[in-house]
């Protein structure tokens, strides 16, 4: 990984975030998430050479990020996990899965296509492991919310 | 709530309901947290057994009244953008009104204000995908000039779209125009000797337009069992990555006729 990826990544992020009409403080937070998720990533998958893993360990990553900014920030933490993936998404391998059908190539072609679905797989996954890992540490406080539903008493005294 | 026990009208508390899972899905929130909102929603207004089925095209909200009958309404989603912003606005809606802060009328209001929130004007979101193809080139070891090539090409192409939208046209014909012109320019612009590296040029701007989150978000939904979403969302997906790769070949396609060489 070369020192400034990181950088880049997160400047993307920030920008597809800008795009998906996120303002103000979410957007440097969005961001982060996406450095973060590339800082985990690319020295991951240098070091097992899998795509598939480094991905899904650095979308964990992500998820448990989203999460805390979520808890901190009162707000749905997917907000912060879709941006924080924009990084990993493999736009990267949809582009050459084209190339190699247009130079005529099609087993490369099918080889990358799945790979591609593959990794995107892994991103799912990963997001879905940090999210039921806070579902279960969370209980508690959704067990509270469940007993205070409809009907009963009015928080803000109106 | 604050005046008194006034009921509210079952039909409205549906209606009311049905936009907040509308709203939510338009914006590209997740099919569970839209059902969730409008199943909590309807609750809170004094719905009783609510239940809500969503889909990426549409949603089916139903519930018993105070008056004893069920209540049920359909409403149909035909745009879809992301618009996280009023994701967070409509559960943080939900929340309230299920905590008792919010009185129905007060909430009625505040979904309105939410859903004629403004996206980005055409500089802004023209910047934001400049931004975005410029520095996503950088990451896939494209150099400097690469990375201008590419903010050029993605802030003409992020036009395309709402153009053709306007239109009338569907989603699947902005996408192929708008893969082959990012290929066609990043091209050009390496014969010209502005890039360096097509590959990079060309995936930086692709990346506005792949639909990588669309992907994951179809794996998402069928892994949290909303089967059918995550099917149409896998097929939506699908046909925009189509459409892409279309374009993108058949500019690559037209290179080559014109004489053009073929990057490796």
């Amino acid at each position: 990984m070369r020192l400034l990826e990181p950088l880049w990544a997160g400047l993307a992020t920030a920008a597809f975030a800008a795009m998906f009409n996120l303002r103000g403080k979410d957007l440097p937070l969005a961001a982060a998430g996406g450095s973060l998720g590339w800082a985990v990533a690319a020295p991951l998958q240098a070091a097992t050479g899998s795509q598939a893993v480094a991905y899904c360990a650095a979308s964990v990553v992500i998820g448990i990020w989203a999460e805390l900014i979520a808890a901190i920030r009162r707000r749905p933490a997917a907000v912060y996990a879709a941006c924080g993936i924009i990084p990993l998404v493999p736009g990267g391998g949809m582009y050459y899965t084209m190339l190699y059908y247009v130079r005529g190539n099609g087993s490369s072609g099918l080889a990358t296509a799945f790979a591609t679905l593959q990794t995107a797989g892994a991103i799912a996954v990963g997001l879905a492991l940090s999210g039921a890992a806070s579902r279960l540490l969370s209980l508690r406080a959704i067990a509270r919310r469940i007993g205070r539903r409809p009907g009963g008493v009015d928080k803000a005294g109106r | 709530m604050d005046r008194g026990d006034a009921p509210i009208d079952p039909d409205e508390a549906l209606l009311f309901a049905a936009d907040i899972a509308r709203v939510m899905l338009e914006s590209g929130g997740e099919t569970y947290r839209s059902e969730e909102a409008a199943v909590a929603a309807a609750g809170a207004l004094g719905g009783a057994e609510a239940e809500c089925y969503a889909t990426p095209t549409g949603i089916t909200v139903s519930f018993g009244g105070l008056d004893g009958r069920v209540h049920s309404i359909v409403r149909r989603i035909k745009r879809r953008a992301m618009h996280l912003e009023r994701v967070a606005l409509v559960e943080a809606l939900a929340r309230s009104l299920v905590a008792g802060a919010l009185d129905f009328s007060a909430a009625s209001e505040e979904l309105g204000r939410i859903e004629g929130l403004r996206g980005r004007g055409p500089a802004s979101s023209s910047a934001a995908a400049a931004a975005g193809a410029g520095f996503f080139t950088l990451l896939f070891g494209g150099a400097w000039n690469d990375a201008l090539v590419a903010a050029a090409t993605g802030a003409l192409i992020s036009r395309l779209p709402p153009v053709m939208a306007r239109r009338q046209l569907p989603d699947f014909f902005a996408n192929l125009v708008a893969g082959a012109a990012a290929t066609f320019l990043c091209l050009v612009a390496r014969r010209l000797g502005f890039a360096t590296s097509a590959d990079a040029t060309v995936i930086g701007v692709l990346m506005l337009l792949v639909p990588g989150i669309a992907v994951t978000n179809a794996i998402r939904d069928t892994i949290a069992g909303d089967l059918v979403s995550g099917v149409a969302r896998g097929a939506d997906a699908f046909m925009s990555a189509a459409a892409i790769s279309v374009g993108a070949g058949a500019a690559y396609q037209a290179w080559r006729l014109l004489g053009g060489t073929i990057p490796s």
